[in-house]
């Protein structure tokens, strides 16, 4: 009986797998197989497997410049993820040490990520497009930082709340200022919080469609956006293998780090949702 | 150092970063929200915008295709909140024993999670394509048939089981984390109070992790009533605006008909409709909480 339940678990197990996965397998199989192979068989076989899909996409830029699209997705996530880490890392001390805020500043920001985001943006299409902001790394940045920072401050509160307080109270005695202690006593003993903040961020900011579409056209636009540029542009006659690659490589990186520390994203995502 | 003043305006200046770029970047533009929302605004006098009272409003409100798109999106995000739900939940309490031996297995079935959306629409792009995509493969050489999965009639089946199939591990790995924090005493003592294992998750365990549920239910359903990634990719809002959700006709009012005035009313209406909401889910969850 056991033992029969305990192979149930494992079939119901390599079932859900399969299927939640299945359009990542397909998509893989898909850019491993050469163009003749994508059209005379759909399945999830390959009878010859070749990396030529990756290898066109990466070297052969004048229609698609995926570069360009990875390095704009990289500049403008990193904008995103640090940008609200260094502004919210004061504030977070005020909220957990002193009750700052505690009512009505601090539940309104951690709530902001509740509201669709769309509302946002024609206004702020607007705003750049007079303050010259459009189509910019520097602006695509800067709003990925708005959209990651009602996470990155409940994380930061929590990671300081975890600090002892002795910690700064015996700073405080040794004479240090709030600076001093905020950066060489808070900051180091909270580092697992900054670094889940980063990681949550960095997935977040990569993975970002809505605002990569809106705000930027030409010069700025990531990897996401330009991935879908790459259908649209094909005129009915889209390179499946090719087009299989280039997500592959779009929804890399954010995979391998969320694989990487999946015990650091299913931690905190738990005690975001419980105590947001 | 005269800590006294110091500390009298530390609070502020530590707050002052956050509270300005916020307002710089969403204050200043919810503002101008409002006001452009109550002018008649184009392309061409967008720096000079004319007061005009509620027409904005009007045309959104008179607009069938926005009741279409609200429809829409509320019975997308309720579907798909609850499927996430009952999935999820019965995944994690079904499959925790394996979990807990081999915890990486978790990392599997979070995969769904960590691609973008959008890259998860085009994926299914491939995956439906009735030539090159595997699905309608295997149903033409099973079946002998496969349905079209974006046309008119299918396209919401399709989107839902998509958004349900990248989601429901969100709310697995919320419940498995819930359903393990169960305090193992509370088990024992219910088993030895001669509780079968079917009381036992009915009268102790599902209650317990409820709460959890409910704030995933939360979470899932902001998520699908704001929907526009996948869809977008998928379908382009086509199929008769079959799938507009609210996103999606604020972003066709805006860039597709120019319609800057309406589009930005539509938007505060969304505004203020989603804060509402959100008000009142809150109390509500709070007092459950209690």
């Amino acid at each position: 009986m056991a033992l029969l339940m305990h192979s149930l678990r494992w079939l119901v197990f390599l079932l859900a797998a399969f299927i939640l996965n299945f359009p990542i397998i397909s998509t893989v199989v898909t850019s491993l197989k050469s163009r003749a192979e994508v059209n005379a068989n759909a399945g999830l076989s390959i009878q010859q497997p070749t990396l030529d899909n990756f290898i066109q996409v990466l070297t052969v830029t004048d229609r698609l410049n995926i570069y360009g699209y990875l390095q704009n997705s990289l500049v403008a996530a990193m904008i995103g993820t640090i940008l609200p880490i260094i502004i919210c890392f004061p504030i977070a001390y005020a909220i957990a040490r002193r009750n700052y805020g505690s009512n009505i500043l601090f539940p309104l920001v951690i709530n902001l990520r509740a509201l669709p985001l769309i509302i946002f943006s024609i206004p702020l299409y607007l705003m750049y497009q007079f303050m010259g902001l459009l189509d910019t790394r520097l602006g695509l940045g800067l709003i990925l930082a708005v959209i990651n920072l009602p996470l990155t401050l409940l994380i930061l509160v929590n990671g300081i709340h975890d600090v002892p307080e002795e910690l700064d109270e015996a700073a405080k005695i040794e004479g240090a200022s709030l600076w001093i202690i905020l950066s060489r006593v808070v900051l180091p003993v909270c580092r697992p919080a900054v670094v889940v903040t980063f990681i949550f961020g960095f997935i977040t900011a990569w993975n970002e469609f809505l605002f990569g579409l809106m705000l930027t056209t030409r010069d700025a636009v990531p990897m996401t956006v330009g991935a879908s540029f790459f259908f649209s542009s094909g005129g009915g006659g889209i390179q499946w293998g090719m087009a299989a690659a280039i997500i592959i490589i779009a929804a890399l990186p954010p995979t391998l780090l969320g694989l990487v520390m999946y015990r650091q994203i299913s931690r905190s995502m738990l005690g975001g949702a419980v105590k947001g | 150092m005269n800590t006294r003043i110091g500390s009298q305006y530390e609070n502020p200046i530590l707050a002052a970063p956050m509270i300005v770029f916020l307002l710089l970047l969403l204050g200043f533009p919810s503002l101008l929200n409002i006001i452009y929302s109550f002018s008649a605004v184009g392309f061409s006098n967008i720096r000079t915008p004319e007061f005009q009272g509620l027409q904005n409003y009007q045309a959104v409100f008179n607009d069938p295709m926005f009741w279409q798109a609200t429809r829409f999106s509320l019975k997308f995000a309720t579907l798909t909140a609850l499927a996430e739900c009952g999935l999820g939940l019965f995944l994690a309490i079904f499959l925790s024993p394996l979990l807990r031996q081999r915890p990486w297995l978790l990392a599997i079935l979070m995969m769904p999670m960590m691609v973008a959306p959008a890259m998860m629409g085009l994926m299914y792009r491939l995956v439906l394509h009735e030539f090159v995509g595997p699905l309608p493969h295997y149903l033409f050489k099973w079946f002998g048939d496969s349905p079209a999965f974006l046309s008119a009639s299918n396209v919401f089946t399709t989107v839902f089981v998509i958004e349900t199939l990248q989601w429901t591990p969100f709310v697995l790995l919320l419940c498995y984390m819930a359903y393990n924090a169960i305090n193992p005493e509370i088990k024992e003592a219910a088993t030895v109070d001669g509780a079968r294992p079917h009381q036992l998750l009915w009268y102790i365990e599902l209650p317990l992790i409820l709460p959890t549920v409910a704030v995933a239910f939360f979470i899932r359903f902001i998520d699908g009533f704001r929907i526009f990634d996948n869809i977008f990719v998928l379908t382009g809002a086509g199929a008769g605006g079959s799938t507009t959700s609210l996103s999606i006709y604020i972003y066709q009012t805006f860039f597709r008909a120019g319609d800057i005035g309406k589009a930005l009313a539509a938007s505060v209406v969304l505004f203020v409709v989603s804060f509402l909401v959100l008000f009142i889910a809150i109390r509500v969850l709070r007092r459950g909480k209690r």
